[in-house]
C-alpha cells in the first residue's frame, strides 16, 4: 500500500496493566511521541496515538505492548485524512 | 459548553471516546465521543473476519479506489469488540509486498518444463497444460496414490470443500491433508477419542464467567492477544479470578499469573494425573456427573513416536502398529493408576514447585471455582499430544467442570479456519465432512450420495498425512503434489532431510500456490499466484465454532487467482474416462466423457445460485468465471452433510449480515455451550447433560501415563530445543515479514538462552553461534534477556524467519495417534561460530 504523505493518522488504543506498574506505564507512554494519555482507570489506559504513518503507529503499539508491565496493548479506532483538511487554522465550532 | 475545538481534537476525542468505551471506562465529561462519529466519505467499509490466527476477530476494511487503505477492529464483532492487535493492526498492508506474485511460473529450460529448469513466466494456459499433463502421467505410471494435495487451515471453507471433492472424488486419492496436521491434529483426534464430536463444548463467553483459567504450554499474551485480553479484564476486575500458566519457560503470560509453573519439557503428562489422583484423593469427584455421564478407558502404552518404521525407536515400541488402541475399565482401576502420580514424585520428575503444582490441582478440585483451561501449540505438538489433550478432560469431567458458561476445557486454534475448514470440511487425510471418515462404507456412501457419484468412488483408505506425504515424496510414491496456502518447506520438521529432498526428487512435479514467492514456492516447480483475504469472497470457521463470511472487496494485482479458481478451473482438464476405473463407467455410463468440472461442481446442485443473487455492490471473480454463485452452491451442498446431525448451519446469505455465528444453528439459533441442556437444542428435556456425539452418550476418561519424549538431552547435544512464535509475526512470516513495521520491531529470530548457561560457554548477549542437532544446524544470534527467559539447559527459538531455518534442526517425530509433529523437543548442541 502506497501512503500518502501529507496524509495524518490517528488512532486511539486501550493498554492492559498489571495494577503496580500503572503509573510507571503512564509515564512512559506519555513521554512517546505521538502518545497522549486520555483516562486512566481500573488498570487501563486509554491512549491517542498520531503520526504520519500507520506504519507509524503501529511500531508505536508495538514498542507500548513491550514495556515491562504491559498485559495487553490493543488498537481500536483509526482515522486518516489530508493535512490541509485537519490543519489548526481550520477549526470548526462543536458548542 | 465545549469552547471551540480544532478538527484535529475532534478526531482525537472521538477516537478516545471509542476506545474508553470499548474498554468499559468513563472519560472526562470534556472528552465525551462526538455524536455521529467523524465520517470519511471517500472510503468504503465492509466486515471481514481476520486473516491471521484462530480467534477469528471481526475487523471493518476500508476500501479507497479499488485498494484496501484501512482496517480497524469491528465494534459489533462479539469476539474482539472494536479491539484489534498488532498483526490485525496491519492486515492492509499484508497484501501489498513488493514482491507479490502475479504471473504463473514454470520451471524451463529452451522453452520447455525441466525440472533442473529456471522460474520463467508463463500463461495460465500454458501453466494448467504442464500441469494436467504431469498429473495425467502420474496417474498412468502410478495411480492415484501417487497423486497429493497439502492445502490449510487458510484455506477458505468453500476451497477446502472443492479441494476434498476434486482429490477424493476427481482423482480418488486420499492424500489430502492441511498443515493444521502441524497444528491442531491432535487437539481433534483427542475430541472424537474423548466425546465422539470434535471441537470445543464451550465459547469465547466463558472469559468472562469463569473464576480461574489455565494455561497449559499456552503463550496466550503474544499469540491470541485479544483473548488474553478478555482474560486480562476478568482477572483484574475481579479479585477472586485466579491465573495459572504452565510452560518449559518464562514468557510475557507469566506477569499475569498467580500459579507460574515452569516444568521439563514433556512431564506435563505427569502433572496432569497427578491433578487427577489429588482430586480423587481430596475427596472432590463430582460423583453424579461421573456416574452418568462419563465411561472409562485404558489406553495402550509404549506407543512409539511416528518416526520412519525402521527407526531404532519403532522397532522398541510394542505397540507402534496400533497406538489408538484403547479398552474399557472403571473407575477403581483408574484412582489406581493415577495412585502413582503423588506430589513429591511429580515435583521431582518436572522440576516444579510443588507448592504451586498443589495450588494448581486445587483450582481443579475445588468446587466452587468455575475453570476454563486453554491450550494450543504446547499439548498438540507433542508426542503423545492426543493423550495430554484426554489427560486434561479427565480433570474437567472428573469434576463435571465442563459445558457450562465457565467451564470449559478450550482448545485454541492458530489458524483463520483451522476449524472451519481443515477439520469440519474434512481436508484430513483420513476425513469427510461433518466428522465422518474415509474408512466407514455407510459414511463413503453418505457421502456419494450427496454428491451424486457413483458408488465405491470414494477410497477407502486414509491418504498419507502431512510428515508421510513429505516421506513418500522423497521416497518417489508421491509424484504429483499441489500445494495451497501453506509455506511447508519452512513448516515441516526435519526439511533438510524430508521436505526438501521430497520436492527436488526428478521423479515428482510440485506446484505452489501462493500470494508471495516461500521458500516453498522457490522449492517448487511450477508457480501460480495466488489472490488472498478479501480479494475473494471468503468464509472462515474460528476456535469457538464460529462461521463468518465476507464479501470481495477488492481485485488481487496481475494475474493473480483464488484458490477456489485455480481448482475448479483445473477439473475442467480432467475426463471421467482419464480419472476412473472403466468398470465404474461401465456401471454407471451417464458419467462418461463428462470432465470432473461438470462431475463435481455442474453438478445441478454447486450451480443452483444464479449470478443475480450476488450482492450487486461487491465483485465476485469466481462467480462470474463460471456463471453460477459459486460459493453460495458450494456452502449449501456442504452444509447438507451437517444439517440435522448437530452441525446445523443457517442459510448462507444470513452469513453476509452476521458477525459470524457459531453452530449448530437450530431455528437461527447459535449454540454457545454444546452438550447441556437449555444450551444445546441436541439435548432433550430431562437428559441434563449428553456427550451426544458417542453412541452411549458418555465421555471418556482415559487412563494413560507419563511416557519420556522421542529426543532426550545427553552429554553431547545437552540442550532442549523449543520453537514457537513471537507476537509481531504469524506463523512462517510470509506475509507479516513483508509489513515493514513489523519486520523492524522483530527482524530476525533469536536463540532465546539461559544467561548463566551463556556465561558459562563464553557467549555474551547477540553473538552469533550454531544451533546443531542430529539432522542440521543453523545460525542464530544469542538472546539472554528480551521477552522470554529461558530456565538452565532449553533454549527457545522462533520459527518465523526464513533465513534461519529452524526446522533443519528440529525432529519428525510425531504422535503415533494424531501423527501431529512434536517441534517442541528434541536435543541440540550450541557451538560458537569458529
Amino acid at each position: 500500500m502506497s501512503e500518502d504523505a501529507n496524509r495524518h493518522y490517528i488512532s486511539s488504543a486501550v493498554i492492559i496493566v498489571i495494577p503496580q506498574a500503572e503509573e510507571r506505564v503512564v509515564r512512559d507512554v506519555a513521554a512517546m511521541p505521538g502518545v497522549e494519555v486520555h483516562a486512566i482507570q481500573d488498570g487501563k489506559i486509554v491512549v491517542v496515538i498520531e503520526g504520519t504513518s500507520s506504519g507509524q503507529l503501529g511500531a508505536v503499539l508495538s514498542a507500548i505492548s513491550a514495556i515491562e508491565g504491559v498485559v495487553a496493548a490493543n488498537m481500536v479506532f483509526e482515522h486518516s485524512e489530508k493535512e490541509e483538511a485537519m490543519s489548526d487554522d481550520r477549526r470548526i465550532d462543536a458548542a | 459548553m465545549i469552547g471551540e475545538l480544532t478538527r484535529r481534537d475532534l478526531i482525537k476525542a472521538h477516537a478516545a471516546g471509542i476506545a474508553a468505551a470499548t474498554a468499559g471506562i468513563a472519560l472526562p465529561a470534556a472528552a465525551q465521543p462526538v455524536p455521529g462519529g467523524v465520517e470519511s466519505l471517500e472510503i468504503k467499509w465492509s466486515k471481514a473476519p481476520c486473516r491471521f490466527c484462530g480467534t477469528g476477530c471481526g475487523v471493518m476494511v476500508g476500501v479507497k479506489e479499488g485498494q484496501v487503505v484501512a482496517t480497524h477492529g469491528d465494534m459489533q464483532a462479539e469476539v474482539n469488540r472494536g479491539l484489534n492487535c498488532i498483526k490485525g493492526y496491519f492486515l492492509s498492508k499484508i497484501m501489498y509486498g513488493e514482491d507479490r506474485l502475479k504471473t504463473p511460473l514454470l520451471r524451463k529450460r529452451n522453452g520447455k518444463y525441466a525440472k533442473d529448469g529456471e522460474f520463467e513466466p508463463v500463461s495460465w494456459d500454458e501453466a494448467f497444460d504442464v500441469m494436467a499433463e504431469q498429473c495425467k502421467k502420474v496417474l498412468k505410471e502410478k495411480g492415484p496414490t501417487a497423486v497429493g494435495m497439502f492445502g490449510s487451515g487458510q484455506w477458505t471453507i468453500f476451497e477446502g470443500y472443492a479441494a476434498t471433492k476434486l482429490m477424493r472424488a476427481g482423482f480418488r486419492s486420499n492424500n489430502l491433508d492441511p498443515n493444521a496436521r502441524h497444528c491442531m491434529a491432535s487437539a481433534a483426534y483427542a475430541f472424537m477419542r474423548t466425546f465422539g464430536m470434535d471441537e470445543p463444548m464451550g465459547c469465547y463467553d466463558d472469559f468472562e464467567n469463569a473464576d480461574a483459567f489455565v494455561l497449559w504450554g499456552s503463550n496466550m499474551a503474544e499469540m491470541h492477544p485479544i483473548l488474553w485480553t478478555r482474560l486480562a479484564d476478568r482477572r483484574l476486575g475481579h479479585q477472586h479470578v485466579k491465573v495459572a500458566v504452565l510452560s518449559t519457560f518464562t514468557h510475557r503470560s507469566m506477569d499475569l499469573a498467580d500459579i507460574p509453573v515452569i516444568f521439563t519439557p514433556g512431564t506435563d503428562l505427569a502433572i496432569l494425573n497427578y491433578i487427577a489422583n489429588h482430586i480423587i484423593t481430596s475427596g472432590k469427584v463430582n460423583e453424579e456427573f461421573v456416574k452418568n455421564h462419563t465411561t472409562f478407558m485404558k489406553g495402550v502404552t509404549n506407543i512409539g513416536y511416528g518416526l520412519r518404521p525402521e527407526d531404532p525407536l519403532e522397532l522398541k515400541a510394542a505397540n507402534a502398529a496400533n497406538p489408538a488402541n484403547m479398552e474399557p475399565t472403571d473407575f477403581e482401576s483408574f484412582k489406581k493408576f493415577v495412585s502413582d502420580y503423588t506430589l513429591k514424585k511429580v515435583a521431582d520428575l518436572t522440576g516444579a514447585d510443588p507448592g504451586f503444582l498443589q495450588q494448581l490441582a486445587e483450582l481443579y478440585a475445588d468446587p466452587n471455582r468455575k475453570v476454563m483451561s486453554l491450550w494450543t501449540m504446547g499439548f498438540n505438538q507433542h508426542v503423545r499430544g492426543v493423550w495430554a489433550n484426554q489427560m486434561l478432560y479427565n480433570l474437567h469431567l472428573l469434576t463435571g467442570k465442563i459445558s457450562e458458561p465457565g467451564n470449559s476445557p478450550f482448545s485454541l486454534t492458530g489458524q483463520p479456519s483451522a476449524c472451519g475448514t481443515a477439520r469440519e470440511v474434512g481436508t484430513f487425510a483420513h476425513r469427510l465432512p461433518a466428522d465422518m471418515t474415509v474408512t466407514n462404507p455407510e459414511h463413503r456412501h453418505h457421502a456419494e450420495e450427496i454428491w451424486k457419484l457413483p458408488e465405491g468412488l470414494i477410497p477407502d483408505k486414509p491418504g498419507y498425512h502431512a510428515v508421510q506425504q513429505d516421506r513418500m515424496l522423497k521416497d518417489g510414491k508421491l509424484s504429483f503434489y499441489w500445494v495451497q496456502v501453506n509455506n511447508n518447506v519452512q513448516a515441516a520438521p526435519n526439511t533438510k532431510n524430508e521436505t526438501y529432498q521430497g520436492y527436488r526428487n526428478p521423479d515428482n512435479f510440485i506446484v505452489v500456490s501462493d500470494a508471495y514467492p516461500t521458500i516453498t514456492a522457490m522449492s517448487a516447480d511450477l508457480i501460480l499466484p495466488a489472490a488472498m483475504w478479501v480479494e475473494k469472497e471468503g468464509a472462515y470457521g474460528n476456535a469457538e465454532r464460529r462461521t463468518h463470511v465476507w464479501h470481495q472487496l477488492v481485485q488481487a494485482p496481475g494475474e493473480a487467482r483464488s484458490d477456489l479458481w485455480q481448482l475448479v478451473e483445473f477439473s475442467k482438464r480432467f475426463t471421467t474416462d482419464e480419472v476412473w476405473p472403466a468398470e465404474m463407467l461401465d456401471k454407471h455410463p451417464d458419467y462418461r466423457g463428462k470432465t470432473l468440472f461438470e462431475v463435481l461442481f455442474k453438478n445441478g446442485q454447486v450451480d443452483q445460485f444464479p449470478l443475480s443473487e450476488i450482492d450487486q455492490s461487491y465483485p465476485n471473480n469466481e462467480a462470474y468465471a463460471f456463471g453460477f454463485y459459486l460459493q453460495k452452491g458450494l456452502f449449501e451442498e456442504y452444509a447438507s452433510f451437517g444439517r440435522g446431525h448437530g452441525h446445523d448451519l443457517a442459510p448462507y446469505d444470513r452469513y453476509h449480515q452476521e458477525r459470524g455465528l457459531r453452530w449448530p444453528v437450530v431455528n437461527g439459533q447459535e449454540t454457545k455451550w454444546r452438550y447441556r441442556e437449555g444450551y444445546d437444542p441436541y439435548v432433550k428435556a430431562g437428559e441434563g447433560v449428553k456427550f451426544y456425539g458417542r453412541p452411549d452418550g458418555r465421555a471418556v476418561i482415559l487412563a494413560v501415563p507419563y511416557e519420556p519424549p522421542a529426543e532426550t538431552p545427553d552429554d553431547e547435544y545437552d540442550f532442549w530445543l523449543v520453537t514457537g512464535r513471537v507476537l509481531e509475526h504469524w506463523h512462517s512470516g510470509s506475509m507479516t515479514m513483508r509489513v515493514p513495521e513489523l519486520y523492524k520491531a522483530f527482524p530476525g529470530a533469536r536463540c532465546f538462552m539461559n544467561a548463566d548457561d551463556a556465561r558459562k560457554r563464553g557467549f555474551n548477549q547477540g553473538m552469533e553461534v550454531r544451533i546443531v542437532s542430529r539432522r542440521g544446524e543453523i545460525r542464530s544470534r544469542v538472546e539472554t534477556r528480551g521477552r522470554n527467559r529461558m530456565p538452565p539447559g532449553v533454549i527457545f527459538v522462533p520459527w518465523f524467519d526464513a533465513s534461519q531455518l529452524i526446522n533443519k534442526v528440529t525432529l519428525d517425530a510425531t504422535d503415533p495417534i494424531s501423527k501431529q509433529t512434536d517441534y517442541k523437543k528434541c536435543a541440540v548442541k550450541i557451538l560458537p561460530v569458529a
